[in-house]
This record gives C-alpha cells, structure tokens and sequence, in this order.
C-alpha cells in the first residue's frame, strides 16, 4: 500500500506538469479511454460520486453490500444474498438504471437488476449518478444510475492480483485480476467465484435459513488496441452465472431455486482528434433465467432475452460549446415459458450541448426522443449547470424529465392468472434538484435537495375478471434531502478516511396520500478507515429508518442498525504486496431483517488476504 | 384497593376459563369460547413475505377482534391463508404457501397442532365420517401430480393420498361423497371429480363449464357449480357456465351459459336461492329458473369472497392486496349495506362459527 502510494506521488509528480497542461488532445483521449462518457461529458451540476478501485476492491463482492454502505441507495434483500432491490431517492427498483461501460442493462423481462447479481471486484469503478439521466442513459434512469466501468491502462505494466476470503457458513470468496498494457494494448482479465451455504441463524428462534446457499461466477475481459493515433478499438466482455437457492421466510419454508446467466459483449471504434470524436458501437446483451418453483423437480419457468444495440455518436467542440449527436438503434427479441416470442425495436435521437460560460459557469441541454415499435415514448430532456461560487464551493442546479417504458413482462405476460397489457405507456416523470459542494483540503460537504413527480406509474392489479393485468394508473411524489460529509486527512503515518452520509425521503402514493412501503424516512451510513503505517482498521455503520409495509401504513417493519468492523495489515514479502484482513460483520450481533419475515444474518466473520504481483 | 379487586376478579376469571374447557368433553354441542356466535374472515396475507390471520365478528356485528390466532397462541398463523374447514368443534386452517393445515379449537381459537407433513400446495379441507380432505396442486408446474390428501382426524396426520385430475380447487360432501371441482391450478380445467370416501377412490368424474370455481348444494340436494369461463388471455375466451348436478345420477341435468366475455365467480347459496358475483355486481337466482337474472341485486362492488347467511350477504373487498381489505354486510330483503369493516390483508374468506 505504502509502495503504491509513493509510486503514485512519484507519477503525480513526473506528469503532473504535463497533465495540468491539458493539452486538447489528451482531453479527448481521456475521454474514449471511457465508454461511459458521459459520466463526465454533459453532467454539469449532477451529482456522481465515484467509488474507487480501492473501495471496491476493499468490500465485500456484491453490488448490494458495496452501495448499502457506501452510497445514499436504500436497498432491501430477500434474505441475504437473494434478490435484492433498490429505491434511489425513493423511488422504485425499475427506476434505477445500471448501466454496463455506458450500456443501459436492466432486465427486459423485470426492468430492474438484481444487485445481487453483479460481481463488484470485475469493476475498475462503480460511479453513483443522483438524479433523472433518461436522456443519455433511458429507460429507468429516474431516481438515479448505477455505472459499473472498466479501465483501460495504456502504458507498460503487468499486474496481477489475488484475493481469497473465507468466512463464516462456508463462504468462499476468489478473486484473481491480471492487466497487461503497453503504449498501443492494453488488457484486464477478472474472474471471480463466491459461494455459500449462507445457513445463518435466525436470531431469537432455533431456526437456520435452511434453503439460501448461493453460488456465482463472473468472468470479464476488457481489450483496448490503438489502430492509430486517432483511432482506438476497444472490447468488453462480462457473463455472470449464478445459481442461488431462495431463502423462505419465517412462516413459510422454501425449495425454490433460481439459476440465472448474463453475457453482455461491447465493440467500440472510436476516431478522435482535439475537436471531435466519433464513436461507433456495437453491443449484445443476452440474459436468461430459469426459476424452479421446486428444486427437486426439473420443472422451471423460464426467460430469455436478446438484445442488440448499433450506438453512433458524434461529438464536436466549437470554443466554449460542444456538440453531440448520438443515434442508437435497440432491437430486443424475448421470450419465456409465460411470454410467446416477442420484439421490440427502438430507434432513438439524442442532442446534447454543453456550454462552458465563464471559467465558473457551465450548463448542458440535452433532448432525447424514441421512435418504439410498441408504444409511444415522452420526448424527454435535461437543462443541467453548476455555478463555481468561490475556490471549493460549488452550487448545482438541476431539472429533468424522464422515463421507464413498459417492460416484457408489463406487455405480454400470459399466464397463472395473469395477463400483459399492450395498451400500457410509459411512466414519465420530472423532476428538479439544488446542491451545493463545499470542499476543503480534506473536508468535503454536500447537501442536496430533490424532488420527483411521476405520472402514469405501471402497477398490476386485477381486472373486473380478477385477472392480474398491469395498468398506468398510480402518481406519486418523493421529495428529500442528501447530506455527506466526508474527511480524508494524512498526517505523518496516519491516514483518515471517514464518509458519512445521511438521507432524508419521503416518497408519497398522490391517489391515496398514503407513503410508499419499503422507502425509509431515514437512512444513515459512516465509513470510518484509519491507516498507520503497515496496520489498518475499518468500521461500517448502517442505519435504515422503519418502513411501512402496507400500502395503508398500518403495518411496520422496524428500523435497524447494522455495524461491521475490521482489521487489516499490509505486508511486503520478497517484493509482493499482501494485504490480510480480518471482518466482523454484524458485530453486535443485531436481529434485523430488511424485508419483513425474512431475517438478515448474525454475527460473522471473515478472513480474507489479498496479494499484488 | 380497586386495582386488587380487579386482579381478583381477573384471576377469578381465569379460573372459570379453566375449568369451562375442562368440562367441555362433558358438555354437548354447546359452543363456547369467545369466537363462538360469529363470523369468521380468514385474510390470506400479504403474498411474499408475512403471515394470514384471522378475525373475528360478533354475529350482530357490534365487536371486532383482528388476528385472534396470534393474539390467543403468540404466534404467526402462516403465509397464505387460503381457507378454513370444520370439523365438529376443531377448525382447520389451511396455510398455502407455508405448506401447513393448522388445527384449532373453533371456539377458542387455542392451537391443536400444526399437521406439516403431506402438503404441497393445500387448498381447501372438507370433512367426512372422521377424515379430512384438503385439495393439493402439487407442483403448479406439474399437470399430472395433483392430489386430495387424506388426514385422519383423531391423530391429525396424513394416511393415504387420492391422486386426481389437474387442478382441484373447492370440495364439499353429501353424504359419503365428496365432490371436487378441478378449477385448474395456474391452467384451466372443466371436470367435477366424485370421490367416494368408503374406498377413498374416484368413482365419477363429470364435465362442467371450463374453470369450475364455486360449488354449492342447494336445499333440494342439487349440486350447483359455477364456471367461470375461459379466460381471455388462454386462447379461445369462452364465458362462465352454472351447471345443475343430480347427485344421484352425477350428471349434469341443466346448465344457463353466460356471454363469452362474463366470467362469473363466488357461488354462494341459500334455501333455494343462488347468488354469484360477476364484473362488480351480485346476481340471485332462483334455483328453478330457466334464465340468468338480466340485473344484480348489488352494483358498483368489488368482492374478493362471498358468502351468504340467514338473510345476509357478506363480501369481502382486497383493495390493492397490499393493505388491510374491507367486509361489507348486506340486508338481502333490503339489499341495504348494514356494516362496513375493516379486516386485515386480502380477506379471501367468510365462515360462521
């Protein structure tokens, strides 16, 4: 760790010069070394906070744990390790979008991601995006996006690394990550294998959580290549395989089985100078799942979804404005045993312009329209700008209208009961936001405030028959507050890390007035990391508010606190780095569940060492 | 000094409980208990993730008491309650999701004894000649491993199984015979099974309309059974079908077709008058008549169950099945709404104790 952190001084300070310089052409390669750019491009006054690869690398393997404690995402889980689902600012799991290297991938047939079923340590970062990005980013980008990036490194190294963790209920955890590069290739291949019996107590009863283990694989492969100076080829490959038992609850008993695979693959062609780039981009996405309602039995429901995407995108700068044009056409094939093979194609037109006024003030207007085979979506926009009041305080300003189009599901179930509705239309929604950044040496503050209105809200619900059939019948409202204040001090041998964030939402069904269940009033999380020298300790803080149950508030789930504290060491053997870690999660051995019925585990531990060669 | 008296009579009280259950075995048929002279509403729960329970209203509707299962044993009943069978003075409570038939005194509500072992996926429960029956898809999935278990009531386990048709639904008895309407699980079926309960076998097996839902005996010992109909979204949609059965012969002597598009549900009977549910109205109809009633008794409803008894009509409402649902009491004479009430979540059925 040591070495690293001289290693980096020693590069800041040979390139600094150079970097600060900023010469044009290395903003545009800055750029397309990104296939999410827009993450940077187009975002002023948007709140991103990015976790870098040491926080990713430093947590445990899912998405779910990693965002819980370390973002403003309020997220519940089936149990530990099953399907778990978001509300970003208290919205729904259908309105958050993940987005694969640029790439919108949330389920056709659900339209949300399972944050369970992305494997974190693949990632060179994981940026959280607040707010509307349905321009740039569609369907389901309303509360906010979850970006998962991989980087490419152009310059001569090979590095490898290692991770094992083992721990409580048979939990294994392995992790290994190669990178290659030079001036003209670079390359990172990840895999990552993590299982678990996950046969926890439930506390306050003599009970196990007896049909939750969970196995996943994930595999990744990132290839960036300089045809030319101008001229970079660049591949991504992710598939994800996961095979998890699904927990009951404490008053039914489970021997459901889930088996999922996702295979996303990215092509990119990118030609650049200092005033334009041009991108071309080919994607698939496919996703399957098979869902076996009695594990013994080989009987299952299943979908299958293909998705293809051709991505041009134009962008050009002219003095203090840029440009950029994108087209993006999207064909989708599914299928499923309640879903009879069916297509969807969307051909979409985006603008986008951004303005640098003075050296203090930037602002971005961009525009988004779809033509859809199946139904008519809202043209959508996004005025976006921040305004640089003083050195290190920063005022945000934000409005946006977006949208979440009817899923496959939403459109052509048939089946138990049950039926899709082809005459559904998109949810649209607005909203406005105000933040402001203040940032010291090592203090960082901001407070944010938002609110959403959104109309049309797809909600199933029987028909005069007693068929269940989705219908855009609810409104709501959510409003809130973000707080964050973070330290990041060194003194001598001393490094402080701290992180806190605090959230204030309430989320409001407009028809009966009544609160959304599973939103909390309050959700608190700290991250405290303090290193000296070769030894280090972290300590994890989580508090989520009660929810509400019942759509009439009547019911309660209880608030809870979770803590987790651990312990590591640095250690450099024959010229490899080695990083030992010792986790208690759960350390005051809290009885909590994050959906009702459905305890979360007890006390446990882990052990992980991680090495660097 | 007052409150010692209280807790006197308090104890007093208790002691008086105590021995009253004790000289139940002596006592004949007279129900006791504080659930006893009432209406009982089994609410199913919220799906995923908690647990039914069961409330309980005073026959005149004057006093209310919500998850008395919980309230007398200290513990969750299960997850989907989807029904309750009778017995004598035991009830029997089915949990669908959670796999279990929970046997309870009626009356008072106190537990028996779960019986975990046997079910599947338990629907309905019926007694004959001390042995229960409850209705089982099986694996939804799986079309051809549908059964009715065989409990016997004096050591409340499952004995022996009755394999049967896809999807059995409702069942009732007449005399030693049961018959089981196969609604069809997830799918659709059209059949009446007749099982005869001295050899525990299917003896007939009769065609009604496509997804029979309800069935009913009538004063006259005809079995009435109302089908809903092919659903829209299964193909060729076809409308519901009241069928009238001669017990005796198991055959279908007459049967009045509804409109391809009306999908009727919820039989309910009294004396000789038959009431069902259809798109938002309550329908009667006499049980000799030749044609459907061409206007409801009830409009602008919405019943998620129904039930009728001495000259009322209870229905319940589910509202959005993620809140506490509605029973609202009706006058039959007057068809006026005596009461309205607040239950608990998806009230899925009505019984009187």
């Amino acid at each position: 760790m040591l070495t690293d952190n001289s290693l980096f001084l020693f590069l800041v300070l040979l390139l600094g010069p150079r970097l600060y310089a900023q010469t044009d052409s290395i903003i545009a390669l800055d750029e397309v070394l990104l296939s999410d750019a827009r993450l940077g491009q187009f975002s002023s006054g948007i709140k991103i906070e990015t976790l870098n690869d040491s926080v990713v690398h430093n947590n445990s393997s899912t998405l779910t744990d990693l965002l819980q404690y370390n973002s403003s995402i309020y997220i519940k889980e089936n149990g530990y390790g099953m399907v778990s689902s978001v509300s970003f600012r208290g919205t729904n799991a259908q309105q958050t979008a993940v987005i694969w290297n640029g790439i919108n991938i949330n389920s056709q047939f659900n339209g949300q991601t399972d944050f369970n079923t992305i494997s974190t340590p693949n990632y060179d970062n994981i940026s959280v995006r607040s707010g509307g990005g349905s321009v740039q980013y569609g369907s389901g980008a309303v509360g906010g996006s979850v970006h998962l990036n991989n980087t490419l490194l152009f310059q001569n190294h090979f590095d490898n690394r290692l991770r094992l963790d083992y721990g409580s209920f048979n939990t294994a955890h392995v992790n290994y990550g190669t990178s290659f590069g030079n001036e003209k290739l670079a390359l990172n291949l990840n895999f990552d294998y993590r299982k678990s019996d996950n046969d926890y107590k439930y506390l306050g009863t003599d009970r196990r959580n007896e049909n939750g283990a969970f196995e996943n694989f994930n595999l990744g492969l990132d290839v960036g290549y300089f045809l030319s100076e101008s001229n970079l080829m660049k591949f991504y490959q992710n598939t994800f395989v996961g095979d998890r038992d699904f927990s009951g609850t404490l008053t039914a008993p489970s021997n459901d089985n889930y088996k999922d695979l996702t295979s996303r693959s990215l092509l990119e062609w990118s030609n650049f100078n200092d005033k334009k780039v041009a991108r071309l981009k080919f994607a698939h996405l496919y996703e399957r799942y098979r869902y076996y309602a009695n594990k013994n039995t080989d009987n299952y429901d299943f979908g299958e979804s293909n998705n293809f995407i051709i991505n041009y995108d134009y962008k050009y700068r002219l003095g203090k404005i840029t440009v950029n044009g994108i087209l993006d056409f999207n064909t989708v094939k599914a299928k499923g045993s309640s879903i009879n093979t069916s297509n969807r194609n969307v051909l979409a037109g985006i603008f986008l312009m951004s303005h640098r006024v003075t050296d203090k003030i930037k602002y971005d207007i961009s525009i988004r329209k779809e033509l859809n085979s199946d139904y008519n979506t809202p043209l959508v926009y996004a005025v976006n700008g921040k305004y640089d009041i003083t050195d290190g305080y920063t005022v945000n300003l934000n409005t946006s209208k977006n949208f979440r189009v009817p899923t496959f599901n939403d459109l052509y179930w048939v089946g138990a009961g049950a039926a899709g509705n082809e005459e559904v239309v998109p949810e649209a929604s607005y909203q406005v936001e105000l933040g402001q950044n203040l940032g010291f040496k090592s203090y960082k503050f901001n407070i944010t405030g938002y609110a959403i209105w959104s109309d049309d809200l797809i909600q199933w619900q029987p028909d005069v028959s007693g068929i269940w059939t989705p219908v855009n019948i609810n409104r709501t409202r959510q409003y809130g507050l973000e707080l964050q204040a973070d330290v990041d001090k060194q003194f001598g041998s001393h490094q402080l890390l701290w992180k806190n964030s605090y959230t204030y939402t309430r989320s409001i069904d407009l028809k009966t007035d009544y609160d959304l269940i599973y939103v909390p009033e309050h959700k608190f999380n700290s991250n405290l990391a303090y290193e000296y020298k070769k030894w280090g300790g972290t300590y994890q803080f989580l508090y989520n508010g009660p929810v509400y149950i019942t759509t009439d508030n009547t019911e309660i789930l209880s608030g809870y606190t979770v803590s987790n504290i651990g312990l590591f060491r640095n250690l450099h053997v024959n010229r490899i780095d080695f990083h030992v870690a010792f986790n208690v999660n759960n350390l005051f051995n809290a009885n909590y569940q994050s959906v009702a019925y459905r305890p979360m585990p007890n006390r446990n531990f882990q052990i992980g060492v991680t090495t660097k060669f | 000094m007052k409150i010692k008296q209280l807790l006197i009579l308090l104890l007093a009280a208790s002691l008086l409980a105590v021995s009253c259950s004790k000289d139940d075995d002596d006592e004949i048929n007279l129900p006791s208990g504080d659930f006893a002279n009432g209406i009982l509403v089994s609410n199913e729960g919220p799906f995923n993730n908690g647990s039914g329970t069961v409330t309980f209203i005073s026959e005149n509707l004057g006093s209310q008491e919500d998850a008395i299962y919980k309230k007398v044993n200290g513990e969750d009943l299960g997850n989907v309650v989807q029904s309750i069978g009778f017995n004598e003075d035991h009830a029997y409570i089915i949990s669908n999701v959670s796999r279990t038939v929970t046997v309870v005194d009626r009356y008072t509500f106190e537990k028996i004894t779960d019986i975990s072992d046997g079910f599947e996926n338990p629907r309905y429960f019926v007694a004959v000649n001390g042995k229960g029956y409850v209705t089982d898809w099986g694996d939804p999935n799986n079309d051809s491993d549908d059964y009715v278990a065989v409990i016997d009531l004096a050591t409340n386990a499952v004995q022996s199984t009755i394999s049967v048709n896809f999807g059995p639904e409702r069942l009732l008895a007449k005399g030693n015979a049961i018959y089981v309407a196969h609604q069809g699980g997830y799918g659709q079926n059209d059949i009446i099974s007749v099982i005869n309960t001295d050899s525990n076998t299917v003896t007939a097996t009769i065609q009604v309309g496509s997804v029979p839902n309800s069935l009913q005996l009538d004063d006259a010992g005809n079995l009435w059974v109302l089908s809903a109909g092919t659903p829209s979204y299964a193909g060729t949609e076809s409308g519901g079908v009241l069928s009238m059965i001669d017990t005796s012969s198991n055959t279908v002597t007459a049967h009045l077709d509804f409109e391809t598009s009306e999908h009727p549900n919820l039989l309910s009977v009294e004396g000789s008058i038959l009431y069902y549910y259809l798109n938002g109205s309550v329908y009667e109809i006499d049980n000799s008549a030749l044609t459907l009633p061409g206007h409801g008794i009830l409009d602008g409803v919405n019943f998620y169950a129904m039930s009728v008894s001495k000259g009322k009509l209870y229905g319940t409402n589910a509202g959005d099945f993620a809140s506490r649902g509605t029973l609202a009491v009706y006058d039959l004479n007057s068809k006026a709404n005596i009461k309205t009430m607040t239950v608990g979540i998806v009230p899925g059925g009505v019984y009187f104790n």
